[in-house]
């Protein structure tokens, strides 16, 4: 098993090195700092970043606006969601709406959010519309998905119904409502930054990359990317170590 | 005192299960139902269980009547430990929590009280299951082949345990099953059900010096003789 792991970690690093090493070629190719700049000056860009007085705020506001996002996704999606799931009539009012938001295009959602709301408010509008179809579809089809057999040995029981969604059907679709966040974390993080590029709140990941990029300061957009991926990351571990944390039947 | 379906109707499509069918049963008894599978056996249950409805049927005896199930599979809430499953029905029903250690105790169970089903064998779960059902205040208690799926030394286990604990607290049980060894070593009386529509081919009343889990007594023997040429 440890074997198994450590060839796997050595691939996981080989793949790492190897992408970096490609950069590392095609800047020596291009040779300007405009265009693709090295991956040594990205990372000298990406610590005077960490040292700037921008840093935090930048990054503790984009990371508010995905929290705020995500909780207002996870309360909506996981109510509507069991609603749906469990009334079929409610399940047929609700798909239209969520098919919708599901197909329409960010870029429109962000530009009417522009016209509708302060700068603040358009990258958490832009997250939860990204974000809430994910979770309420995931819980959907986690209620769907719930053995339909519990449910009939609860009901032989005389357990209410309360009771039911709160102790059959609600730990049945944890594991589903986790997906639902992570693959909905992964789209709601992109939204947010496009959604700060072109709403430019005062401090947030996608302001500070706008500006890099008017000045073409092509190594800073970069550096801002890298920790933008680096937070998606940390979040998609909290998520995985919340989900292990409540899964424990397993 | 008898629990009595009168008249009892019942069919899917074209397939007449019940035809004017009437059986009694013995409350405080254990009723085994023998009978070969697709005969109506689950259907009689779940009719008595009020989860299917009859297409007439008169029923007397099991009006307020409490019900619990053991059903062929454990049907365990897997997120629940043994002792949280078993609470889990009596819950808000103003029963002691030590009513579930009791039962836990009586299934033998008592060193995995805290543990997940997952973490359980086939056998210990439906242990679990049998404890569950009398944990839960119940007047009858339905079985519907809950052994189907265990090997013959589980079974035998089984069979003690549910025997043991049914001794401490008598209840009116209906056990369906297509095992002629299992009716055996369980029922106090057994009805021999014909394939559908059904009829009852034959009842057989066990004398109490049966159940001392052994099918090798010659009475065993020529017990089974006679109810396998029946269900010939």
């Amino acid at each position: 098993m440890s074997k198994v792991f450590s060839k796997n970690r050595i691939i996981t690093l080989f793949s790492t090195l190897l992408l970096i090493v490609a950069w590392k070629v095609v800047s020596l190719v291009y040779q300007s700092e405009f265009i693709l700049p090295s991956p040594e000056s990205t990372l000298i860009s990406t610590f005077k970043i960490i040292l700037s007085d921008n840093f935090f705020p930048a990054i503790g506001l984009t990371v508010l606006r995905g929290i705020i996002g995500l909780a207002a996704s996870f309360i909506l999606g996981v109510g509507l969601g069991i609603l749906a799931g469990t009334n079929e009539t409610f399940n047929a009012f609700l798909k239209p709406i969520l098919v919708t938001i599901r197909s329409t295009p960010v870029i429109s959602l962000i530009l009417l959010a522009l016209i509708w709301f302060k700068v603040d408010m358009v990258p958490i509008f832009i997250a939860f519309l990204t974000m809430f179809p994910f979770i309420c579809t995931n819980v959907i089809d986690g209620i769907k998905n719930v053995d339909k057999e519990l449910v009939q040995m609860a009901k032989t029981y005389r357990i209410s119904h309360w009771r039911i969604i709160r102790e059959v059907y609600l730990p049945a679709i944890t594991p589903f409502v986790f997906s639902g966040a992570s693959s909905a974390m992964g789209f709601g993080w992109r939204a947010i930054i496009i959604g700060e590029v072109l709403s430019q709140p005062k401090y947030g990941i996608g302001t500070f990359m706008q500006s890099a990029q008017t000045f073409l300061l092509v190594n800073e957009v970069i550096a801002w990317t890298v920790i933008a991926v680096i937070i998606s990351y940390i979040f998609e571990v909290i998520i995985r170590k919340i989900e292990q944390h409540i899964v424990v039947w397993n | 005192m008898l629990l009595k379906i009168r008249n009892l109707n019942k069919s899917y499509q074209e397939n007449k299960l019940f035809e004017n069918f009437n059986i009694e049963i013995k409350e405080n008894t254990i009723s085994c139902i023998l009978g070969p599978s697709g005969c109506g056996k689950t259907t009689l249950l779940n009719i008595i269980n009020h989860t299917v409805n009859a297409d007439s049927a008169i029923l007397e005896g099991f009006e307020n009547k409490i019900i619990s199930y053991i059903f062929q599979e454990p049907r365990l809430l897997p997120w629940k430990t043994v002792k949280e499953n078993i609470s889990f029905v009596i819950k808000n029903l103003d029963i002691k929590e030590e009513t579930v250690d009791k039962y836990i105790r009586l299934v033998e169970l008592e060193k995995f009280a805290n543990y997940y089903p997952s973490k359980l064998s086939g056998g210990m779960r439906q242990r679990v299951s049998i404890a569950r059902a009398f944990a839960y205040p119940s007047d009858i208690i339905l079985m519907d082949e809950p052994l189907k799926a265990l090997d013959i030394k589980l079974k035998l286990n089984l069979i003690k345990s549910f025997k043991r604990i049914w001794q401490f607290d008598k209840r009116t049980v209906v056990f369906v099953t297509h095992d002629i060894d299992e009716a055996l070593l369980l029922g106090n009386e057994i009805f021999v059900f014909s394939k559908a529509p059904v009829i009852i081919k034959d009842k057989f009343t066990l004398s109490s010096s049966f159940s001392d889990f052994t099918l090798e007594k010659p009475e065993m023997i020529s017990l089974k003789k006679q109810i396998l040429k029946i269900m010939d």
